[in-house]
């Protein structure tokens, strides 16, 4: 039920965007040199995603293995993942344009070396997010649809923030299930992309200390004591028995208030991670655990649109 | 087998018919890969995939022929037919001086730490295994073994101690790929003129490694300085297999390969051994290579090449454990 009204809101952002990002020659003149030429590689899932919800899905010529959102990105060729790509197929593919977000120099180096401009960004938090939109807005002769998406994705994520104003806030601890049985696992430090998401959606990060994605036994997850718990299982973890498990392990732990509480969740959304255009659902999801009380505003996002 | 005696110009025409079969098979994989680039229509998209093509066959050419030269030394100067820098840890003590260098110190480091990580590893095995001046067989398969174990756990610490993301990229590198990410022309050159010098050296050599292969006593009592054959073999050996995990990763199995197949073919004469080494160490991974590379145009995934050699080299280990070990025939 929850996944299929996410879906709906994105098809609205995505059509939205769409609309105002492709305004009047609707049918693209083919060598004006401007962005109906581009041919636009691109090389990660939140990248892709922005793409195609500014209305450049059709510029998008290639993708990494990741890029599997929104479903109309599964029909670009996919060349290969962070650990190995086809430079071959890359170079068939032509791209005037490769936009890779990575923490491994040498992949935009050797896109680089192949005579491909490369644009690097970087999305880690959520003004790397803006500026990357803007990045790509730039880059791509589309100024006005980035306008629009960072202006749908502002108004999103404040819409979140009125929903939360006033309420105190417990502490949440958002996790990934390592393999379940095992002691540990690893969770959002400060300063993370989440962390700011817990913030927007009315919680306090229980891990105390900036870091990115720690590791931590359960021992100090008791000392931690958060309030909330949300796993955010996805892929493999996300299938039923699995999700069981991971509630069932956690029950060991009853001294933690959110064990006592009920309020270990386990969520299997896949985007909550993702800096991209879908932030603001993201947080209305975290939003939704943190604050159950707290209603949700019907149609925040439909009021987004221009 | 049956061999004609050696000449200097059979010497000459076999290096020759070993270069051309090298040459042959590198000319083929530069011509196929993952894309059907001849039917493309823009030259210089061609000239770019076939520079790329060049430098995994050059890389593949470099690294199998250090690491079939480490394997053949290593087999002959520790007379055993088993001995491949992988199976004894070698590589493994590379690799791990290969992670360390690259991860808290530069790139440029990571061959000399590879060197570091293999000299160790050769002289800590040949320090376990040895008694009374003697290597016993079985103790020094056993402490490559342990070894190897030693240095999968040291890796596995780092792993746990680095960021998701490099783990990632450990992993994969532990399987031994070649890769045109990043490409390093420089360290291949430097792998490939380090093979042919370590070449030209064990070809130097070659007499006193057929002595030892008989036996050590033997050699002592025809003259060969046994000692001090080893610590330049053993120093030589490990130069180019660190240098090649540096370029390529711990890739297995090439040095247990090679040297047999050709002692099959050309028996156990190491004056024929160290040019054919070379050339067919080299033209073994360049193939290993294209497979890779081929079955990523039909599946879109490339497999490591160095679980391609893996999986081709432990039936290999077996083979060989099975015949040469119980004949107690050495490397004969």
């Amino acid at each position: 039920m929850k996944r299929d009204t996410f879906h709906r809101v994105w098809v609205a952002a995505l059509a939205a965007a769409l609309a105002a990002g492709c305004p009047d020659d609707m049918p693209p003149s083919p060598g004006s040199g401007g962005p109906e030429s581009m041919r636009i590689l691109s090389l990660t899932p939140n990248v892709t995603e922005i793409l195609f919800a500014m209305g450049l899905g059709d510029r998008v010529v290639g993708r990494s293995n990741y890029c599997t959102v929104p479903p109309e990105a599964l029909k670009v060729p996919a060349v290969g993942d962070t650990l190995s790509i086809n430079l071959e197929k890359v170079i068939s593919l032509k791209p005037t344009l490769a936009l890779v977000v990575t923490k491994r120099p040498e992949i935009a180096t050797t896109l680089e070396g192949l005579g491909i401009p490369t644009v690097r960004l970087k999305c880690d938090t959520m003004p790397e997010l803006m500026e990357t939109i803007q990045a790509i807005g730039r880059e791509t002769h589309t100024g006005e649809a980035s306008a629009t998406l960072s202006a749908w994705i502002r108004e999103s994520l404040e819409a979140v923030r009125r929903r939360v104003q006033g309420r105190t806030r417990p502490k949440v601890l958002v996790a990934f299930p390592m393999t379940v049985g095992s002691a540990q696992m690893m969770v959002a430090g400060r300063g993370t992309f989440i962390d700011e998401l817990i913030g927007v959606a009315g919680g306090e990060n229980a891990y105390p200390a900036v870091a990115e994605w720690p590791t931590v036994t359960p021992a100090k997850v008791i000392a931690m004591a958060p309030d909330v718990v949300i796993i955010n299982a996805v892929g493999g973890d996300a299938a039923p028995d699995r999700v069981q498990a991971i509630q069932r392990a956690w029950q060991q732990w009853a001294t933690v208030p959110a064990v006592r509480k009920a309020r270990v969740h386990v969520l299997t959304a896949p985007f909550l991670t993702i800096p991209g255009p879908r932030v603001g659902m993201a947080a209305e999801c975290l939003a939704d655990l943190i604050h159950p009380d707290a209603a949700r505003q019907e149609d925040t996002t439909r009021s987004a649109e221009p | 087998m049956k061999t004609r005696p050696l000449t200097v110009r059979r010497y000459v025409l076999g290096i020759f018919g070993w270069a051309a079969v090298w040459l042959a098979v590198s000319a083929v994989a530069v011509v196929l890969g993952a894309e059907n680039i001849w039917a493309w229509t823009s030259p210089g998209d061609v000239r770019t995939v076939l520079t790329l093509r060049l430098y995994l066959v050059l890389t593949a050419g470099a690294v199998g022929a250090a690491l079939a030269l480490s394997g053949l030394a290593l087999q002959a100067l520790l007379r055993n037919p088993l001995a491949d820098p992988y199976v004894l840890g070698v590589s493994g003590g590379a690799s791990l001086g290969v992670i360390v260098a690259s991860l808290w110190l530069t790139t440029i480091a990571a061959p000399l730490f590879g060197f570091v990580g293999a000299l160790g590893t050769v002289g800590l095995v040949y320090a376990i295994a040895q008694r009374r001046g003697r290597l016993e067989p079985y103790t020094l398969l056993l402490s490559g073994v342990i070894l190897n174990a030693f240095y999968g756990a040291a890796i596995m610490l780092v792993t746990a101690l680095v960021s998701p993301e490099r783990r990632g990229d450990i992993a994969y590198w532990m399987m031994g790929s070649i890769s045109t990410f990043d490409p390093r022309w420089s360290l291949v050159a430097v792998v490939g003129v380090l093979a042919v010098a370590v070449a030209v050296l064990f070809a130097c050599l070659a007499k006193g490694f057929n002595l030892v292969a008989v036996g050590e006593d033997t050699a002592g009592a025809l003259g060969v300085p046994v000692e001090r054959l080893r610590r330049v073999t053993f120093v030589a050996a490990s130069l180019v297999t660190g240098a090649s995990v540096a370029l390529a990763g711990p890739i297995g199995f090439v040095g247990l390969i090679c040297p047999h197949v050709l002692r099959m073919v050309l028996g156990p004469d190491h004056r024929r051994l160290v040019p054919a080494t070379v050339f067919f160490g080299a033209s073994l991974l360049v193939v290993a290579d294209l497979a890779t590379r081929l079955l990523e145009g039909v599946g879109g995934q490339t497999p490591p090449v160095g679980v391609l050699t893996a999986m081709a080299g432990v039936p290999f280990f077996i083979y060989l454990l099975r015949t040469r070990w119980r004949r107690k025939t050495e490397i004969r």
